[in-house]
């Protein structure tokens, strides 16, 4: 029994051992697999493109507001998205306009001001608020935003490009939250002490030593928070009115280009002209988020060598 | 393998291949219309448990289509959203030898609402050209009734939807180049029939377009006049069957010479209670 006892170690080691090599191999497929992933979704879409990323007549696409993938009688259909690139942007732009100052806000307010359990009680509701579901954001947009802004604004219409922005911005805000908010707790507490021992007040350390000193992150959270806006499709179809035309207010219908894709895509001719037109707004997206993400990247290393030097 | 795996297999690889070809169900081929298309694809469903040897292939492609699958006999009946033209009558005669079959099936008639308080009653075909057409010229409700004011607010249908397809023909019309006309820009698209009306109801200034059956209290629907001093009709099913109202077409079926039985069955049936109650599901107006 003894010598038994004694051998399992060893047997034991040998076992682990030889599972030493497949592990690795797992460990380095679970980190390959994202980016096979993107490859693989890219190629796919791409695919689906197909033909008429030559066909297409880009010019077009991105000059022309005549939205007409089904024309009338013997008419050719006419894709141009530019209004429902305009959609995206003015939705985007506007969401992060009022998501950003707020999103940063309640960040610092979590992370500086707050104590206790008090702001763990925030922080659980900020997760909370991050695991709404974009549908039911599209029903708040519907039935709760639209009237409030028929009768603040008196437009005539209550879901247009001002509610989807909300929407938008409201949905982008846990997130920019919780982003931020690691970021600032990540600034070692020995510079909010230095501050404090310079004679800085509050305000000061927040907007002189804690902003700069969490830029990346920061900036990272908002780079996020404009990923989660640009691609949401579900509560824009639902509060934007779904209407392909370039907004001159803010009380205009407008219609994003990922709405587009979800209301039309499951009724088209699978391979016809009009599906894989809605696919090569697809790459379009996917391009643009891409680039988001790329410049985003080189921003933060710009800032590092900055720092450095 | 195990003999009593392997005889179980066997077993049921025979079965499954007498399954396949002993009782070969009698297809019904139906091409055409796409805005029949789901009314078609709901008949086929409900004629499984009427008769479960039939089945009923149910496919879209448009009334052209259809109609010229009649002629190289790829399709058993046409569905069909207009009235056959006397040349395809011809073409489908020269090839098969037969005479086209009519059956008159359905009604099909939009609405056009409004919301409640708005007390325009009355609209003529040419003022709702100028208002859904590109390039329309009414954009304000004092254009039509000085009682009212304010921008038109748009409601329709998603733009591969039969509804939208038939509003557009039938309203946009052709132009004077004499090429068809598309709807105008800042229509919100929607994805359901008693959206749109739902829509009107929330929205004052709004004004859409959807099926008869759709109608709430929140809205009210425009009495339509051919032309512009003409009397103006009330939708109704009666209005829509007798072609008073001018929103409204006749919906049919085609087949070469007489339909065979199991093809007159399903037509017999589609013209039953039984079937036009699917009509009338489906949005449609039924024949009685």
């Amino acid at each position: 029994m003894k010598t038994d006892s004694a051998a399992l170690p060893q047997s034991r080691t040998q076992f682990w051992d030889r599972l030493e090599k497949p592990i690795e191999w797992l460990i380095r497929t679970c980190g390959w697999s994202s980016i096979i992933c993107v490859i693989a979704i890219f190629v796919f879409v791409l695919k689906e493109a197909g033909p008429m990323i030559w066909k297409l007549d880009w010019g077009y696409f991105f000059t022309s507001d005549r939205w007409i993938p089904n024309p009338a009688g013997d008419n050719p259909p006419s894709f141009g998205a530019l209004a429902l690139i305009a959609g995206t942007f003015a939705t985007t732009f506007l969401a992060m306009l009022f998501a950003v100052p707020l999103g940063l806000a309640s960040a610092v307010y979590i992370s500086e001001f707050s104590e206790g359990k008090m702001k763990e009680f925030l922080k659980i509701l900020i997760e909370l608020l991050a695991a709404i579901p974009s549908i039911v954001w599209g029903f708040i947009g519907l039935m709760v935003m639209g009237p409030i802004i028929k009768d603040v604004t008196g437009a005539e219409q209550g879901t247009n490009l001002l509610n989807g922005s909300l929407i938008l911005g409201l949905m982008s805000v846990p997130l920019i939250v919780s982003l931020s908010e690691d970021a600032l707790r990540a600034v070692p507490d020995t510079y909010r002490e230095a501050g404090l021992a310079l004679g800085a007040n509050r305000w000061e350390i927040v907007s002189r030593v804690l902003f700069p000193a969490a830029k990346n992150g920061l900036l990272a959270a908002v780079m996020l928070g404009m990923g989660r806006a640009i691609g949401e499709t579900m509560a824009v179809l639902m509060a934007t009115g779904h209407s392909a035309q370039i907004p001159h207010a803010l009380t205009d219908p407008i219609r994003t280009m990922t709405a587009t894709i979800a209301a039309e895509l499951a009724e088209t001719v699978h391979g016809g002209d009009h599906y894989r037109v809605l696919f090569v707004i697809g790459v379009v997206l996917f391009v643009i988020t891409c680039s988001i993400n790329v410049i985003s990247d080189l921003v933060i290393k710009g800032i590092k060598q900055q720092a450095k030097s | 393998m195990s003999p009593k795996l392997l005889t179980l297999t066997l077993a049921l690889l025979v079965g499954g291949l007498t399954s396949c070809n002993g009782k070969k169900k009698h297809e019904i081929r139906a091409k055409g219309s796409d805005t029949m298309i789901q009314l078609s694809t709901a008949w086929a469903e409900a004629y499984k448990t009427v008769d479960a040897n039939v089945q009923v292939n149910a496919t879209g492609g448009g009334s052209g289509t259809g109609l010229a699958a009649l002629q190289n006999g790829t399709t058993d009946l046409c569905n069909s959203s207009r009235e056959i033209k006397p040349e395809e009558r011809e073409k489908v005669k020269a090839a098969t030898g037969k005479e086209v079959k009519e059956f008159v099936v359905a009604y099909d008639a939009l609405a056009v609402y409004t919301h409640k308080g708005n007390p325009i009653t009355e609209i003529s075909i040419e003022e709702l050209t100028q208002i859904w057409v590109e390039g329309g010229t009414i954009n304000k409700w004092d254009q039509l009734n000085p009682a009212f004011s304010g921008d038109l607010v748009f409601f329709g249908r998603q733009n591969n939807s039969g509804t939208y397809d038939y509003f557009r023909e039938h309203i946009c019309g052709k132009g004077a180049d004499g090429k068809s006309r598309e709807f105008r820009k800042g229509i919100s698209e929607l994805n359901g029939s008693a959206e749109v009306v739902e829509n009107v109801g929330k929205t004052e200034k709004g004004i859409g377009y959807s099926g008869m059956g759709y109608k709430t209290p929140a809205v009210n629907w425009l009495h339509v006049s051919k032309k512009k001093g003409e009397p103006a009709v009330e939708p109704g099913a009666e209005a829509a069957r007798s072609g008073a109202y001018p929103i409204s077409r006749k919906l049919y079926i085609y087949t070469a010479g007489e339909p065979d039985a199991e093809t007159k069955a399903f037509i017999d049936w589609v013209l039953s209670p039984t079937g036009q109650a699917i009509v009338a599901k489906e949005g449609f107006v039924p024949l009685h």
